[in-house]
């Protein structure tokens, strides 16, 4: 409940002191961060009667002098610039003003020099600067985030304001949790480390002021990770309920538009699936494919006997209790529909792309088996013409992530096969991968086939046998929270920036990853919480990544880094 | 939960420019002609605002002169709604007292607490009434941004009035149920006496059948009074929870489903943006079709005609 509730609070407190009616202006990041945590009903109730974008209220020129104006913006120029045009000419009655994040100095005077009528009656700073999806898992939707895939040189300017980005989000995480870190990066990624560093300036030098708070015994840990240390998670087909209908569909900001999919009614066209608003699927959204159909399938046989009951009225009585019921029944049935609409989609795409198949496959390539078998399973698949482009990429990029090293000429032959079927996608695009995240360029032991230990675990678990051949992949951060847990992070592969120093486990860690995180990574840190309550991972990253996103980012960054000729 | 407060430093900023702004219009006759000309033109310019912001609002609000910085008339209608809501709440904790006096047990008939429990039914039913039709009042058409906010008054008075007329069904529902079981009770023993004085009636002699004749009709005569009354008060009960179910039915479709899509803020706020633009292409395409009407038509062949007979009186004139 931790990062919903506090930025529930956040909005509580910055409506609850205001009486009378009232007109919340947001931005269109702030959108996402209130939308996630807050509902319309709830703004109601809080007389908050009109919710506006901050740059289409200077188009409208009407004057609404009885409703207060609670604005939530992030401070970025444009943002003060919208402010100061509306400063200038006040079409409400109060301005209130709460910024998600620290404002510059600067920034302040040029937003007291605008306001001319005195309409400010406050200027806050309010820490919610992140979207907070789940309540161990928050996101900061940086759109143009393959950026960090680049080396600095390419494009400094945008570089520096996706770092920018990150440590505003980061700080405000802690600021909202009331924390200061200690803070470790992945030794082999510049980015991780220049975002560390910058993170240490903003809490211990900058604003170690606003950042000063009580001191616990151990300190919380902050964890920087680069994606690239794991591309395999964000490739693979997924099978359990969140992470399978964003990697089949799309989630955004707990919305699923099902609009591209097919022709729906009007109002299934797109749905939320928020674990917070139903409890179905708060109890489902980490159970594997399977488990959810039998689950479904109970949910309708229970809808069913209500209805049946509320169709048989006789009496009086019964007519009061059907409209008495009407709301809850109302409410059932919108959440029934939704759930089998969700399942029977994806049934249908996991049926059209011969997913049960490919996915094999590719649990097979992340997890175990020889190289030879794999070799031969991905040719046959690359031969098989209904498999679509994507698949049949992604299998070739998962086969050359394994067997990097193990036989080019092997590799070759694939790279040849999926150039000659797939005239989409440009060819290099796997070479690509291989060099931003191949076998050199990781820290962590990725496939269990560097160190004994792993190798012995990755036996033992073979010959023991798995629950389930698609669920059988765990994301390399499991391995990592491990390790956290224990108390064995190694310091030559994760070091500490400047003079921090750790002694002993610490009982809260945030995880960044620069690049994005998976759904699957989120549902291994809910399941590592339930199960281990002594220590709290909170897992964050620049946006929420499917197969599709993560193809997107590489392919932006080789053509970036192609238009570049200062790239050797 | 960190938070930072930057109100003094703005306002001391402020505060600061202020000063800054204001010595300069004060200063008028004391600097040279220049120094005096741009200070001049500073508080023209000041002036000129001034009178822009508050001309503006004048000329798009063409009806209501008067009211300008007032709240608009339909606020009114919500805070009288609201203000009923408020008294049907209050006059619902009296209707909770009085259902328990009536159901505890008294030696006198009742009347006066059925009349009470009656009169503040009704008010509160129609206070619920009233305010459902002032309700759908406030809806305004237009894609303006003050029909949102009336469309989202409307929607949170829906809500309360919702709960309201729920909470008095079901408050309804349990007295009634106490209600039967407790006249049962009564009614039970009495038919027991009766079965019981039915049967004595064949064993006895004829003397004591007419007197149990004659309390057997008092009896009988008191269980019907009893039964009448009863189905009366049932009655009075089943009208008032069909019309709360009718009112419900209507404002069922004002209120938000939680946790559906339409209870998403930024769902509502694309909604908006759409339908804004919907009314832009709705001006414009009105604007269009005026400019090719009739009335445009009319007027240009009529100018062409006139300047035709122009040309032909002056060459009537010339020729002639």
């Amino acid at each position: 409940m931790v990062l919903t509730s506090s930025a529930r609070d956040y909005v509580n407190r910055m409506l609850q002191d205001i009486s009378g009616m009232k007109v919340l202006i947001l931005d269109s990041q702030t959108v996402s961060i209130v939308s996630v945590v807050y509902s319309q009903s709830e703004l109601l109730q809080k007389e908050v009667f009109l919710v506006e974008l901050v740059d289409s209220i200077t188009k409208s020129k009407e004057l609404m002098s009885h409703l207060k104006a609670v604005y939530f913006l992030r401070p970025t120029t444009e943002n003060i610039q919208h402010l100061r045009r509306q400063l200038a000419a006040p079409r409400f009655g109060e301005y209130h003003l709460f910024f998600s994040n620290i404002l510059k100095d600067t920034q302040i005077h040029i937003l007291a020099d605008s306001d001319e009528h005195e309409a400010v009656q406050q200027v806050q700073e309010f820490y919610a600067d992140f979207v907070a999806v789940d309540p161990y898992h928050f996101t900061l939707h940086i759109p143009s985030s393959y950026i960090y895939m680049l080396p600095a040189v390419v494009d400094p300017s945008t570089l520096q304001r996706f770092c920018d980005r990150v440590v505003d989000g980061v700080a405000a995480v802690f600021l909202a949790l009331k924390r200061r870190p200690v803070i470790r990066y992945q030794r082999t990624s510049d980015i991780a480390k220049r975002i560390a560093h910058e993170t240490n300036k903003l809490m211990y030098q900058e604003e170690s002021g606003l950042f000063d708070f009580r001191r616990t015994e151990v300190s919380p840990l902050l964890l920087v990770l680069d994606r690239r240390d794991d591309p395999v998670t964000p490739l693979l087909n997924q099978w359990t309920y969140q992470a399978m209908v964003h990697e089949l569909i799309g989630i955004q900001d707990n919305k699923v538009d099902l609009k591209s999919i097919d022709k729906f009614s009007k109002d299934q066209e797109e749905v939320v699936l928020s674990s917070e608003q139903d409890s179905f699927f708060k109890a489902n959204m980490y159970e594997n494919f399977g488990d959810i159909g039998m689950n479904i399938k109970r949910l309708v046989d229970e809808f069913q006997q209500v209805s049946k009951s509320n169709q048989n009225i006789q009496t009086i009585e019964d007519m009061a209790k059907f409209v008495d019921n009407y709301p809850e029944y109302r409410k059932m049935h919108g959440n029934v529909s939704k759930h089998v609409t969700l399942v029977t989609e994806m049934s249908k795409i996991v049926q059209q792309r011969k997913l049960m198949t490919v996915s094999q496959t590719e649990q097979e390539l992340a997890c175990n088996g020889g190289q030879g078998a794999a070799f031969e399973a991905v040719t046959n698949l690359l031969n098989d013409d209904s498999i679509s482009d994507v698949d049949r990429l992604r299998l070739v990029m998962l086969y050359a992530l394994r067997y990097e090293k193990d036989s080019p000429v092997q590799l070759m032959q694939l790279f040849n096969k999926l150039a000659s079927r797939s005239a989409k996608y440009k060819s290099g695009l796997v070479q690509f991968l291989l060099k931003q995240a191949g076998v050199d360029k990781r820290t962590g032991d990725l496939f269990g086939n560097r160190d004994l230990m792993n190798i012995a675990r990755n036996m033992a678990r073979g010959l023991k046998g798995v629950e389930n051949v698609y669920t059988q992949h765990q994301p390399l951060l499991f391995q990592t929270m491990e390790s956290i847990v224990k108390g064995r992070l190694r310091d030559v592969d994760y070091p500490f920036v400047g003079n921090h120093f750790q002694q002993g486990r610490p009982q809260e860690v945030i995880i960044f990853i620069v690049g994005g995180t998976t759904y699957e990574e989120s549902r291994c840190v809910a399941l590592q919480n339930a199960s281990n309550p002594g220590i709290r991972f909170i897992l964050g990253g620049s946006s929420v990544l499917n197969s599709k996103r993560f193809i997107r980012d590489l392919e932006e960054a080789q053509r970036v880094a192609r238009s570049n000729t200062s790239i050797v | 939960m960190a938070t930072r407060n930057r109100t003094l430093l703005f306002r001391k900023h402020r505060d600061a420019l202020k000063s800054v702004r204001a010595p300069s219009s004060s200063s008028l006759p004391s600097t040279s002609s220049a120094g005096g000309m741009l200070a001049l033109l500073e508080a023209i310019k000041k002036t000129l605002k001034w009178w822009v912001v508050h001309c503006s609002c004048e000329c798009s609000k063409d009806l209501n002169l008067v009211t300008v910085g007032l709240p608009p008339a339909w606020v009114d209608v919500s805070e009288e709604i609201s203000a009923n809501v408020q008294r049907a709440r209050t006059k619902m904790v009296e209707l909770a007292k009085a259902h328990a006096k009536a159901l505890m047990p008294s030696f006198g008939d009742g009347k006066e607490e059925q009349r009470a429990i009656e009169s503040l039914t009704y008010e509160i039913t129609d206070l619920i009434k009233r305010s459902e039709k002032r309700l759908q009042r406030l809806s305004a058409g237009g894609p303006s941004e003050d029909s949102n906010v009336r469309k989202n008054v409307q929607r949170s008075l829906a809500t309360d009035l919702q709960n309201l007329s729920v909470e008095l069904r079901k408050k309804q529902s349990t007295y009634l149920k106490r209600l039967r079981q407790q006249k049962e009770g009564p009614d039970g023993v009495d038919l027991e006496i009766n079965m019981n004085g039915s049967k004595s009636t064949y064993e006895d002699d004829d003397l004591d059948n007419m007197i149990f004749n004659e309390h057997q009709m008092a009896k009988l005569k008191k269980t019907e009074a009893f039964t009448v009354e009863r189905e009366k008060e049932i009655q009075q009960v089943v009208e008032s929870v069909n019309e709360l179910a009718q009112i419900m039915k209507d404002l069922s479709v004002l209120v938000i489903d939680q946790g559906t899509i339409v209870d998403r803020i930024d769902y509502n706020i694309q909604n908006v943006a759409t339908t804004v633009e919907d009314g832009l292409k709705q001006l414009q395409k009105a604007e269009r079709n005026q400019k090719k009407g009739g009335m445009v038509m009319c007027a240009t062949v009529l100018l062409i005609m006139c300047l035709v007979m122009l040309v032909l009186l002056i060459l009537k004139e010339i020729i002639l």
